[in-house]
């Protein structure tokens, strides 16, 4: 092979993202942090993949090009710290590329030089025994090649070596017994590449993005310190209106960056600013870069969530508790009010989704408690989950028989675990489900019993109370109904198409002066609104 | 002579303890690693811009002082001749006291003759505020510091203490109210009721449904537990929540008249970060606790 064009530089970026999109958990597994920043492999791989389908080029078009492309995709899929270095140093490589049409090996070699200038440009504190130093001491290696088979046989050999030595470098890595994670998912890349030269498909390339892992929010408890703060990254464009463009030095974002976060990765690519940081006000780091332009993309992640993994480690590693509690719902807000009430799983569910058994029994073994109490909030899971308590001999399931929300809300508000024993608790919830009423209000689906498609319903328990053209004044009128007045407090879960929430809230207070009036997002879905009374 | 201490944990603000002599030790609270020491960093405390921002979600937290500025507070009364009476929050709710101790052992080796005196009120914000001013009032009225120190005796644990707050994230986060460990998680619309107890911790003796529930239950513990409390001061104590405290202070009226002063106090911010925000407590006069 004498030259690269731009179709083999887009197959060896593929063959790069290939290997390493089957490593990726290798390099997740080497994260060394206290707090990982992501998982090193993932971030990798979505970088890099994010170059490998650039922007439709015509079939001729320059190597100059498609490095271009290629490092503009990468430029917007960066994410965590080893990714934007990784992205930088594609952006080093392109530049490095400019006006050829084609590279061989002595130009690609500038080229790769370049990538290493740019991408310890892009840390403030270049921290050696890193990816920058595999990288760095890969490229010097390889200078010199005599063809591009020699020269990709040097740059993986020398960034093997160099990855080897990572740990003498940068005592973190000793202490934990590991290698770079960066520098290790790099060295899979260089590899990748040197098999696509040679026309091996090695692996085949994972199209699909793993799915961002569902943040475990039980990490940060109201409970919690602030310990780690927040991985802030952001695709910033410098606005006419704000700077003068031609004169614009980009180093004073940098430097106020440099003294108000950690592990700052910053780099200007023409108009756009790329900024990764660490800080504990992410506010005040977002405020201060709005002066200077616009945000394209921005992406903050509290890092103690971040965590997640070895955090479920720690709860099963505790061992087993007392009691737990189980409960269903639907809508992101009232599984979070859930959660915070001390409902240990919230399983997804409701009037139009009833979970299955198999829901049940799962989270009956990860709440891995002696006792566990079940809140169905529905009357048709109400069965599941008795069939569920029958069934699981590892532990007391106790069912709570709350068929809507309200019900099971306010028995977990009463749930007093130091009340006495498994039974006399579980009674004090049962009798708590009965203080409680619970009005509803959806939206008819068709013609039936005297009501037209897309009136409002107000319903308590199997009853249609009232109905309105719309779900505010149809609430209004079921509270009426069930003289809402009496109760202390009148408790309204907004559902994700409530109109005009805090309408209703205002109207309620005014009506009922006695009682406090409460309104909580819910985000629900089949109910506009959801009534609780007690 | 005798030299009057206080600290700025018990909601005496600098001009209160202007009236009385007292000097004010300043009890510190952190927002975001920025270490704050009231009416030292600021002149004036902005409840509502304060429990704004813990409306917003910022949980400031608090840290003791330092034995070193127990000694700055305390060595040049006693290099002046000066003895000390210290009316001070809760020993029960922290540990910044053994640091005061040492401070106290120390500057007692080096100052043989001089006297140091505590009253502790067992308790924090309003309740102390209370106690501060009644030590205050005595101290003025003429009585001798014996005659003070043999009120506090019995009189601290005659003023109650009953308080709600309107979440309770704070308080668990600070681990600092007994009883709460088994109730789970936030209440929202269920107010647990929390009193000061004789020992000088807050523990948690109940809940009810709704604000007016709350507000009910604090005016019950007047009726129930009140013993001569219209001849004593009666504060009422709010987390920037002025409106509520004053509809605590008509209820109070309607049952008990008009033949009393009430007086209404906004938690310090370092009480506060431990409270939380819209949380309204009464303290009295008591037949105990």
């Amino acid at each position: 092979m004498d030259s690269i064009d731009a179709r083999l530089y887009l197959n060896l970026i593929r063959g790069g993202a290939a290997r390493l999109s089957a490593h990726r958990q290798t390099i997740n597994d080497l994260n060394v942090f206290p707090i990982p920043d992501g998982d090193t492999g993932d971030n990798m791989f979505m970088t890099i993949q994010a170059g490998c389908t650039p922007a439709s080029l015509g079939a001729d078009c320059t190597l100059s090009e498609m490095a271009k492309a290629v490092s503009a995709g990468m430029l917007m899929g960066a994410r965590g710290n080893s990714g934007v270095i990784l992205s930088r140093i594609f952006a080093g490589i392109a530049k490095g590329l400019a006006d050829v049409r084609e590279a061989g090996v002595n130009a690609f070699s500038r080229a790769m030089q370049a990538g290493v200038d740019e991408s310890y440009h892009a840390v403030s504190e270049p921290v050696e025994g890193t990816i920058l130093t595999v990288f760095r001491e890969g490229v010097e290696a390889a200078a010199g090649s005599k063809d591009l088979d020699e020269y990709f046989d040097l740059l993986v050999s020398a960034m093997d070596l160099s990855l080897q030595h990572t740990p003498e470098l940068l005592d973190v890595l000793k202490k934990a017994g590991v290698v770079d994670s960066g520098g290790a998912g790099l060295l899979y890349i260089a590899e990748g590449m040197r098999a696509a030269l040679h026309g091996e498909i090695a692996e085949t390339l994972d199209e699909a993005v793993p799915a961002p892992a569902h943040a475990d929010l039980d990490a940060f408890t109201e409970d919690s310190i602030l310990e780690f703060g927040y991985c802030t990254e952001f695709l910033l464009r410098l606005q006419r209106s704000k700077v003068d463009l031609d004169t614009f030095d980009e180093t004073v974002i940098s430097d106020w960056l440099a003294q108000n976060g950690d592990s700052l990765v910053f780099f200007r690519d023409g108009t756009i600013i790329k900024v990764h940081v660490h800080t504990r006000t992410p506010g005040e780091i977002l405020n201060h870069c709005q002066q200077y332009g616009e945000f394209l993309t921005l992406k903050v992640e509290n890092m103690t969530l971040q965590h997640h993994e070895n955090h479920m480690d720690e709860r099963f590693k505790v061992g087993r508790k007392s009691y737990g509690v189980v409960a269903v719902a639907s809508g992101s807000g009232l599984a979070a009010t859930f959660k915070e009430l001390g409902a240990d799983i919230v399983i997804e569910g409701g009037q139009t989704m009833n979970p299955p058994v198999e829901r049940f029994i799962e989270a009956f073994d990860t709440v891995n408690a002696e006792t566990v109490f079940v809140l169905p909030n529905n009357g048709n899971i109400l069965l599941t989950a008795r069939q569920a308590a029958e069934i699981y001999g590892k532990a007391d399931i106790r069912v709570i028989p709350s068929k809507t929300l309200g019900e099971g809300y306010y028995a977990l508000a009463n749930l007093d675990t130091e009340a006495g024993d498994a039974q006399t608790i579980e009674a004090s919830l049962t009798e708590a489900v009965d203080e409680v009423a619970t009005g509803l209000v959806s939206r008819a689906i068709r013609d039936s019993g005297g009501f037209h498609e897309g009136d409002y319903l107000g319903i308590h328990g199997k009853m249609i109370l009232t109905s309105g053209p719309d779900p505010e004044s149809t609430l209004l009128a079921l509270a009426d109904t069930l003289q809402a007045g009496s109760f202390d407090v009148i408790l309204v879960f907004a559902g994700a198409d409530a109109k005009d929430p805090d309408g209703v809230r205002k109207a309620l207070a005014a009506r009922y002066p006695r009682s406090e009036v409460i309104l909580q997002p819910g985000g629900q879905p089949v109910y506009e609104y959801i009534l609780v009374l007690f | 002579m005798l030299r009057l201490f206080t600290d700025t944990d018990t909601d005496i603000t600098p001009a209160v303890a202007a009236e009385y002599g007292y000097r004010l030790i300043s009890m510190p609270y952190s927002v975001d690693a920025k270490t704050v020491y009231p009416y030292v960093d600021f002149n004036e405390f902005e409840a509502h811009k304060f429990y704004d921002m813990l409306r917003n979600g910022v949980l400031p937290t608090t840290s003791a002082i330092s034995k070193e500025r127990y000694i700055e507070y305390f060595e040049p009364e006693f290099a002046a001749g000066n003895d000390i009476l210290y009316v001070h929050f809760s020993r029960a709710m922290t540990v910044t006291f053994n640091a005061m101790d040492e401070a106290v052992a120390e500057l007692k080796a080096k100052y043989p003759e001089r006297q140091f005196h505590e009253i502790d009120t067992k308790g924090i914000t309003t309740i102390s505020y209370t106690i501060v001013r009644e030590v205050g009032d005595l101290l003025k009225a003429g009585k001798s510091l014996e005659e003070v120190l043999a009120w506090a005796e019995t009189e601290v644990d005659k003023f109650a203490m009953y308080f709600f707050a309107d979440d309770l994230k704070f308080f668990r986060r600070s681990g600092r109210v007994s009883g709460l460990a088994a109730t789970m998680g936030t209440l929202i619309g269920i107010r647990p009721i929390i009193y000061m107890s004789q020992e000088g911790k807050m523990v948690s003796c109940g809940k009810e449904k709704g604000r007016l529930k709350a507000m009910e239950h604090l005016v019950q513990q007047v009726a129930d537990l009140g013993e001569d409390f219209k001849s004593h001061r009666f504060v009422i104590g709010h987390t920037d929540a002025p409106e509520l405290a004053e509809e605590v202070g008509k209820m109070i009226r309607e049952r008990f008249g008009e033949d009393f002063p009430i007086e209404y106090v906004v938690a310090n911010p370092t009480a506060g970060s431990h409270a939380g925000p819209n949380g309204v407590g009464v303290c009295f006069h008591a037949k105990h606790r």
